[in-house]
C-alpha cells in the first residue's frame, strides 16, 4: 500500500507539473503569436520600399492568407502624469494588421456580456449595460485607430496602448482591470490629480528620431497621440512597453512616407551656361532640378498563411516570393540573399522567450523527476523489507522446487502490479486535479487563503488545465518502470538467497 | 554397490536398487571466518519404499543431511574422495540448479517441523502452490482442475475438507502440519523428507500426524526419510540410522 501510494503521488505530481507547465508554455507561445502572424519580413531601421507590391504578390499566392505593412521602432513616451518612458512603437494599418494577427481581439476596453471565469462578483466595468454604448464606441475606435475630437468635430488618428504602459490600470484578483486616475508629482513634493481615462480623453506624447534620406537619425520629432483603446496581448513585456500608432502617422514622423524627391544635376541641354549657386554664392555650371518620388517604406511585413499549412512551408514560400519581388525591384529593395535571415517565423522571433520558458519547464520537470526518482528507492526499501520478512517463505518455495528466475519474477511481477495500480490511480488523480485545478485553487484560496496563481501577477486568469494524452502515457509507463526497477534489486536478492539459509532464517 | 537384499513380504528376499545412495558426503558451514564441519563423510543407502529414521543429537547434522538428500544444498567438493548423492540413476551433485529445482518439484516432498505455510494463502492455495511450481503458470492453467481435485482429496483424507478457505493462522498446530504434508504430497513424489514433523506438536497430535504419514506411505509406496529425536517414532520405522558427530552409525 505504501509503495502504491508513493507511485500514485509521484505519477500524479509529475503529470500535474508537466501539464500545467506545458499548458503555461503553450498559452505563452500562442500569446507570442498573437501580434506577429506566421512569418515576418524584416528590414530594420530604414525599411524597404514598394511594400505594396510585395503584399500584392504575397496575397496572390494560394498559400498566403494576408499580409500587412508595419514599422517597428523605439521612442520616448510622455504619459499623462508627465513620466517619460522608453517605448516600442509599432506603426500599423489597423484593418490589414487585424487580418494577419489577432490585434482586433486584443482590445481590452469593449462591452462584454459574460463575466470572466474568476469574476464571480461581476465587478468588471465592461459588464455594466449602462457602459455598453461607451465601450462599443471605444472598441470601434481601437479597431479603426481613430478618436473623435470634440473640439474639431473630426475623427483624428489615435494610438492603441498596451494595458500596462501607463500603470493606471490596476490589475484585480479576478483578472480584470479598474482604471485609476493619475497623480502627477509636483516639484514642491505635492501631487496633482488628473481626471482622465485614457481611451476617453487621454493622450500621450511620442518622441522619435526622424531619419534622413540615407536612413541616419536626425532631429527628434514629437507628436501628441490620442489614445483610442488599450490592448492586452497576454505577454507582459509587450503589454507594458508597446504602443500601436497608425502607419501613416509613424511614416511621416520617421520621414519614411512617400515624398517628392528633388535632385540637382548638370543641365546637359546647355553645357556652357553658368549660374550663381544659391547656397555658396559661387559661380558654377548651370544646374537643373529633376523631380521624382521617394516611395513610402516600412520596416516589416507580417504574413499570415492559410490555415492547415505547415509553418515551414509558408516560410519557404514567403522567401520565394520575396526573391521574385527583389528581382522585380533590383537596386531599390534589399537583395534576397540579404533577407535570408530577415524572413523569420513567429517562433524564431519569439525564440528567446520560448526557449526560456521551455528551459524553465525542463528544469521544473527535472527537479520533480529527481524528487519522484526517490520513489524507486522507496519501493526498493519497502520491497527489501518485504523480502526480508518473507525470507522463510522464499526458502519454502525453493524447497517446493521454485527456480531462481521464478522467485525473481514473482517479486518483479508484484512490483509491476503495484506500479500498474499506482500509475493508474496516479494518472487518474493527476488528470482529475489538472482538469479541476482552477476549482481546487479557488477552494484553497477560500479555505486557507493560499493563492499560488495570482492573476495580478500572471497574465492568464486561469491555470492551464489540459492533459496531453502522450504525456499522460509517458508518465504512466515511467510509474510502472519505477516500481519494476525498485522491485528488481530485492527480487534478485531473494532469488539468489541460499534456500537452506532462507529456511533457517530467524 | 548399493544393492541390498530385502524381504518381499512372502518370506523370501529380493535384490533391489537403492532409491537414494549417499557416499563420502562432507559438509562444512562457514560462520564468519570460522569453518564448522557438520558432516564427515556420510555413507547411506535408502531402498525404494523404505522408511528410514535419522536419529541424532542437536547439531549432529540431521537436517543438513536431509537438505542434501532433497537437493536444497550441495556437499563439499573433495578431490580425494568425491562426494556422491544419487537419486535413482541421477547424480544430484552434478545436476544444474534448474535440474535440482525440477528434482525437488517432481520427486521430493518436504515436511518441516514448523510447517512453513504461506500465511497469505488459504489452506487449499497452500497445497496447490506445489502444483503451480511444478507445472509453471501456463501449465497450471491446463492442470488446474486435476491439481485442485488432488489437493481437495488430500485435505479431505487428512480431515481438513471443512478448512479449505481458511488461513493458516486460523488452524491448530496439528491442522497446519496436515496441510504441510498435503502440500508435500501434491505432486505425488516418490521421496518424502520429513524434518521432525511431530517435533512441534503434543504427543497425541504428533501420533495422529505420524499415522497420516504412515498410512499414505503405505498406500502410495512412498520412500520416507524422517529426522526425529523421538525414539518411539524411530522404533516404528524400517531402519534407524544415527548421526553422531557427522558420521552414520547404524542403530
Amino acid at each position: 500500500m505504501l509503495a502504491m501510494a508513493a507511485v500514485m503521488l509521484s505519477v500524479a505530481t509529475i503529470l500535474i507539473t508537466w501539464s500545467v507547465m506545458g499548458g503555461f508554455l503553450k498559452t505563452l507561445i500562442e500569446s507570442g503569436k498573437t501580434l506577429v502572424g506566421d512569418v515576418a519580413i524584416v528590414w530594420p531601421n530604414v525599411g524597404f520600399a514598394h511594400y505594396d507590391d510585395l503584399i500584392e504578390r504575397l496575397e496572390a499566392d494560394e498559400m498566403i492568407d494576408s499580409a500587412t505593412p508595419t514599422i517597428e521602432t523605439f521612442g520616448l513616451i510622455k504619459l499623462p502624469d508627465d513620466r517619460v518612458e522608453l517605448i516600442s512603437i509599432k506603426g500599423i494599418d489597423a484593418a490589414s494588421y487585424s487580418a494577419v494577427t489577432g490585434f482586433a481581439d486584443t482590445m481590452w476596453w469593449k462591452p462584454i456580456t459574460e463575466p470572466t471565469s474568476k469574476d464571480h462578483a461581476g465587478a468588471d466595468l465592461r459588464l455594466d449595460p449602462e457602459n455598453k454604448a461607451f465601450f462599443a464606441e471605444i472598441e470601434e475606435n481601437g479597431k479603426s485607430m481613430s478618436r473623435f475630437n470634440t473640439k474639431t468635430g473630426l475623427y483624428e488618428p489615435a494610438g492603441v496602448l498596451g494595458i500596462e504602459v501607463t500603470g493606471l490600470n490596476a490589475r484585480q484578483v479576478w483578472g480584470g482591470y479598474i482604471p485609476q486616475s493619475p497623480l502627477r508629482a509636483l516639484p514642491d513634493g505635492g501631487t496633482e490629480w488628473i481626471d482622465t481615462f485614457m481611451p476617453r480623453d487621454g493622450t500621450v506624447g511620442l518622441t522619435i528620431l526622424a531619419l534622413d534620406s540615407q536612413g541616419h537619425p536626425i532631429d527628434p520629432v514629437t507628436r501628441t497621440i490620442p489614445i483610442a483603446n488599450e490592448f492586452q496581448s497576454g505577454l507582459y513585456e509587450v503589454d507594458q512597453g508597446t504602443i500601436f500608432v497608425p502607419l501613416h502617422v509613424i511614416q511621416k514622423m520617421l520621414r519614411l512616407h512617400e515624398a517628392q524627391r528633388i535632385e540637382r544635376v548638370k543641365d546637359t541641354d546647355n553645357p556652357f551656361a553658368v549660374e550663381v549657386d544659391p547656397v555658396t554664392g559661387e559661380l558654377g555650371p548651370k544646374m537643373k532640378e529633376i523631380i521624382g518620388i521617394d516611395p513610402a517604406r516600412v520596416t516589416t511585413v507580417f504574413v499570415r498563411g492559410i490555415d492547415g499549412v505547415e509553418l515551414a512551408e509558408i516560410h519557404q514560400r514567403v522567401r520565394d516570393i520575396y526573391e521574385e519581388f527583389a528581382q522585380a525591384h533590383e537596386g531599390e529593395v534589399p537583395e534576397s540573399y540579404l533577407m535570408q535571415n530577415q524572413i523569420k517565423t513567429w517562433e524564431e522571433m519569439n525564440k528567446t522567450m520560448i526557449s526560456a520558458v521551455k528551459k524553465e519547464t525542463g528544469l521544473v520537470l527535472f527537479i520533480f523527476g529527481i524528487v519522484s526518482f526517490t520513489t524507486v528507492f522507496l519501493v526498493l526499501a519497502i520491497f527489501w523489507s518485504m523480502a526480508t520478512e518473507k525470507t522463510k517463505d522464499i526458502g519454502v518455495l525453493r524447497a517446493l522446487g521454485a527456480s531462481t528466475p521464478g522467485i525473481a519474477w514473482l517479486w518483479i511481477r508484484y512490483g509491476a502490479s503495484i506500479g500498474i495500480v499506482g500509475s493508474v490511480t496516479g494518472t487518474a488523480m493527476g488528470y482529475w486535479v489538472v482538469m479541476n485545478i482552477n476549482e481546487i485553487h479557488d477552494w484553497m484560496g477560500e479555505q486557507f487563503g493560499l493563492v499560488i496563481w495570482d492573476p495580478r501577477q500572471y497574465y492568464f486568469v486561469e491555470i492551464p488545465s489540459a492533459v496531453e494524452p502522450d504525456k499522460a502515457l509517458i508518465v504512466f509507463v515511467i510509474g510502472i518502470l519505477t516500481c519494476v526497477v525498485g522491485a528488481a534489486i530485492p527480487a534478485i536478492h531473494s532469488a539468489r538467497m541460499d534456500p537452506v539459509k532462507a529456511l533457517r532464517f530467524e | 554397490m548399493g544393492t541390498q537384499m530385502q524381504e518381499d513380504g512372502q518370506g523370501s528376499t529380493v535384490a533391489s536398487q537403492p532409491i537414494l545412495s549417499v557416499r563420502a558426503v562432507q559438509k562444512t558451514y562457514k560462520l564468519g571466518r570460522v569453518k564448522v564441519p557438520v558432516l564427515h563423510g556420510v555413507d547411506l543407502n535408502v531402498q525404494q519404499g523404505e522408511w528410514v529414521t535419522i536419529l541424532g543429537a542437536s547439531g549432529s547434522g540431521k537436517s543438513t543431511l536431509l537438505h542434501l538428500l532433497g537437493g536444497l544444498d550441495r556437499p563439499d567438493k573433495n578431490s580425494k574422495s568425491p562426494a556422491s548423492v544419487k537419486y535413482q540413476d541421477r547424480e544430484l551433485t552434478r545436476l544444474s540448479k534448474r535440474a535440482l529445482d525440477r528434482y525437488r518439484a517432481d520427486d521430493v516432498g518436504f515436511v518441516f517441523q514448523f510447517y512453513h505455510l504461506l500465511p497469505e494463502l488459504s489452506v487449499l492455495q497452500n497445497v496447490t502452490i506445489g502444483g503451480m511450481i511444478k507445472y509453471g503458470r501456463l501449465g497450471y492453467r491446463t492442470h488446474r482442475k486435476e491439481i485442485v481435485d488432488r489437493a481437495s482429496s488430500l485435505l479431505d483424507r487428512f480431515g481438513l475438507s471443512h478448512r479449505l478457505k481458511h488461513r493458516p493462522a486460523e488452524l491448530s498446530g496439528g491442522e497446519r502440519q496436515r496441510v504441510a504434508i498435503a502440500r508435500a504430497l501434491i505432486n505425488e513424489p516418490s521421496l518424502l523428507l520429513a524434518d521432525e514433523p511431530t517435533g512441534n506438536l503434543d504427543v497425541k497430535t504428533g501420533a495422529s500426524i505420524l499415522d497420516a504419514i504412515i498410512e499414505h506411505r503405505r498406500d502410495a509406496g512412498l520412500t520416507l526419510v524422517m529426522v526425529t529425536h523421538d525414539e518411539r517414532i524411530a522404533e516404528k520405522s524400517d531402519r534407524v540410522i544415527r548421526l553422531v558427530d557427522g558420521r552414520v552409525t547404524d542403530a
